[in-house]
């Protein structure tokens, strides 16, 4: 294409012009990768945070309302009750992790009796969120025992694993008994078989662990379950998992993001101001581009009006400087491409004493083929003003200056 | 002789604000296959309205004009630019060649840029326009790097590159030293001779008119005097 060819002689014949303009566009494509990285990484490891040591999907029985009862005999106010004393319970947990387990997206699923209880040792009380859970599940969702500092993590028939800030609230420590006294009343003398520290205060501070079977006659739960809790092989895709396994179980399906809507809410606006700068970056190569091009087009006012003269038409004269800003465009996005994955790669290389990146970026995900197109998009957008305005110079006016 | 110009009645306005100024006032012209003709004048007298008009670079505001015996002055922008393209030549006083590319690749620029490219047979005919100007051994220089009279001649090889009807030249030797000035006149004279091409050449210059085959005298407007043969050359 011939047009091709004097786009590009055009370019090489100021090339420190052109390198300029090639490294402007660079530069801003290094900005746009290294913040769609950040924020990327900012997401994954706010989502990390609070996903690591939680449940994605939580399952729970159906809300009971108060539901109008119609027939011939019954006067138009009858109304069901709901029985607030009985507890809400899954009879048929066993058929819901089969179910669970043959979906795909579920990499665990821990049944659990959740309840609320306090902790009594002599004069000192504590309120603790009780979690009766399958002794070989007890790391199915939160990383308990490769955290436990003290003791071990065999729930055994009476045994509770509790965290080191209650450990330390209580005075209790690896082996001694303690008693649980549930909100319904019911007592019972445990063991402490461990203490662990997760770092996560709401674990450390509040809640013990004990089995199913300790948990059964605490909350009068002979047969179900109060919940299961279920984490997904990605936490992207909880919402989606949650309408299935609520449509496929007839349960309550709650994701992790219903639970943590302020979190949400700040990845969206983290998101936003993302997309701002990222605009902003294109913003400016568009402007670069453009004003290098316009300047290209007066400069060369004279040899366009002599093209145009010997009646080269209108069109192959756009196509020149259109793909001028498409070289341009192409050239710098791949350059800052690469250079935008090698800060990238650089800065997570920066760690902190224990291994972990000091910024929270992500380098596999720059948004590479987004900065490659609208960059190449964008410049060719840019050189359509001057390319239009020298496929219109005046041949007389042009050779006449 | 087949006429290559035939302008009849051509008028020229121009409008500034409220002000009109009348720069051609009826010029009748006719020019043969083959000639070479000088068009004189003084500064403001219209001959370069006159030449722009014939070379399809700005219309008359009135009369008829008809190149190779095609009525030209109706046609449409993009209809003008292809017959520039393809039945026009033109050499300039300052010569427009792009600099960023060699003496050939100028040459064969009017037939390649529509056609998408330099084919084998423009690059044939480039080279041998070029030698036919005397600049063999410049076929590959860049345009920016010869010399004035080199890059003249150039823009003549240039305007034969499409085998033109009439080409147009307009105070060809106005940039160039006397010396350069004659050889590109010979050439000019050479090309006409032995390829038979049409030359309108616009000038100040008494001596390159009297070395033309006719002489065209324009004053206010009017073509005042149509010698031919004023220096006997032709």
């Amino acid at each position: 294409m011939f047009a091709f060819k004097v786009a590009r002689r055009y370019l090489l014949s100021n090339p420190s012009q052109t390198l300029l303009l090639i490294a402007g566009v660079a530069l801003g494509v290094t900005v746009f990768i290294f913040i769609t990285a950040l924020i990327a990484g900012l997401a994954v490891r706010l989502t990390d945070q609070v996903t690591g040591n939680s449940a994605h999907v939580s399952l729970q029985p159906a809300t009971r309302v108060a539901r109008v009862l119609a027939g011939p005999d019954l006067p138009v106010e009858s109304v069901a009750l709901v029985s607030t004393f009985q507890r809400q319970q899954i009879r048929d947990w066993p058929m819901v992790i089969d179910l669970l387990r043959a979906n795909p997206e579920v990499s665990a699923i821990s049944p659990q009796i959740s309840g609320s209880a306090f902790l009594v040792r002599s004069e000192a009380v504590a309120p603790v969120a009780v979690l009766g859970v399958e002794p070989q599940g007890i790391d199915a969702i939160s990383r308990i025992t490769p955290n436990i500092i003290e003791g071990d993590g065999d729930l055994g028939a009476n045994g509770l694993l509790i965290g080191v800030r209650m450990a330390e609230e209580l005075g209790l420590g690896a082996g001694q008994s303690v008693l649980l006294r549930t909100e319904r009343g019911v007592e019972r003398q445990l063991t402490v078989r461990g203490v662990f520290r997760t770092g996560l205060q709401s674990l450390d501070e509040r809640v013990a662990f004990l089995s199913l079977q300790t948990a059964r006659p605490l909350f009068d739960l002979p047969e179900g379950v109060t919940n299961i809790e279920v984490k997904l092989k990605d936490p992207q895709d909880a919402r989606a998992t949650a309408r299935f396994l609520g449509e496929a179980t007839g349960l309550r399906a709650t994701p992790w993001q219903e639970k943590n809507v302020g979190l949400e809410d700040a990845l969206k606006a983290q998101g936003q101001t993302g997309t701002m700068i990222q605009i902003f970056s294109l913003i400016s190569i568009i402007i670069g581009v453009a004003s290098a091009l316009v300047l290209s087009a007066y400069r060369r006012r004279s040899e366009v009006g002599i093209m145009r003269a010997f009646g080269v038409p209108g069109g192959f004269i756009l196509w020149v400087f259109l793909l001028q800003g498409l070289l341009i465009g192409l050239v710098g996005a791949l350059i800052g491409c690469a250079s935008g994955y090698g800060l990238c790669i650089w800065l997570e290389s920066i760690t902190r004493p224990d291994g972990t990146s000091i910024l929270p970026i992500a380098p596999r995900q720059g948004g590479y083929a987004a900065a490659l197109v609208l960059t190449t998009l964008g410049a060719v957008i840019a050189s359509i003003l001057p390319a239009r305005s020298a496929s219109k110079i005046d041949p007389l006016e042009a050779i006449q200056q | 002789m087949t006429n290559v110009i035939e302008a009849r009645g051509i008028e020229k306005v121009f409008h500034n604000g409220d002000e009109e100024t009348r720069v051609l006032k009826g010029i009748d012209l006719t020019l043969g296959q083959g000639e070479l003709a000088a068009m004189v004048g003084a500064s403001g007298s219209g001959k370069s309205t006159l030449l722009s008009i014939i070379g399809l670079l700005l219309r008359p505001t009135a009369g008829t004009l008809s190149i190779s015996g095609e009525r030209v002055d109706d046609l449409s922008e993009r209809m003008r630019a292809r017959f520039r393209n393809q039945r026009l030549g033109f050499v300039f006083q300052f010569h427009h060649l792009l600099p960023d590319f060699t003496a050939m690749e100028n040459v064969a620029f009017p037939a390649a840029a529509p056609g998408g490219g330099i084919s084998r047979a423009m690059r044939t005919r480039a080279r041998d326009l070029l030698a036919r100007v005397g600049l063999e051994d410049r076929i590959d220089f860049p345009a920016a790097r010869l010399s004035g009279g080199q890059k003249q001649r150039v823009a003549i090889a240039r305007a034969l590159m499409n085998r033109p009807d009439l080409i147009i030249a307009d105070e060809p030797t106005g940039n160039l030293d006397r010396e350069s000035a004659d050889r590109v006149l010979d050439l000019m004279r050479e090309v006409n001779r032995e390829e038979g091409a049409t030359f309108l050449i616009c000038t100040h210059d008494d001596g390159v008119a009297a070395r033309c085959g006719r002489r065209l005298t324009l004053s206010d407007g009017r073509l005042t005097s149509n010698v031919r043969d004023p220096g006997g050359f032709s």
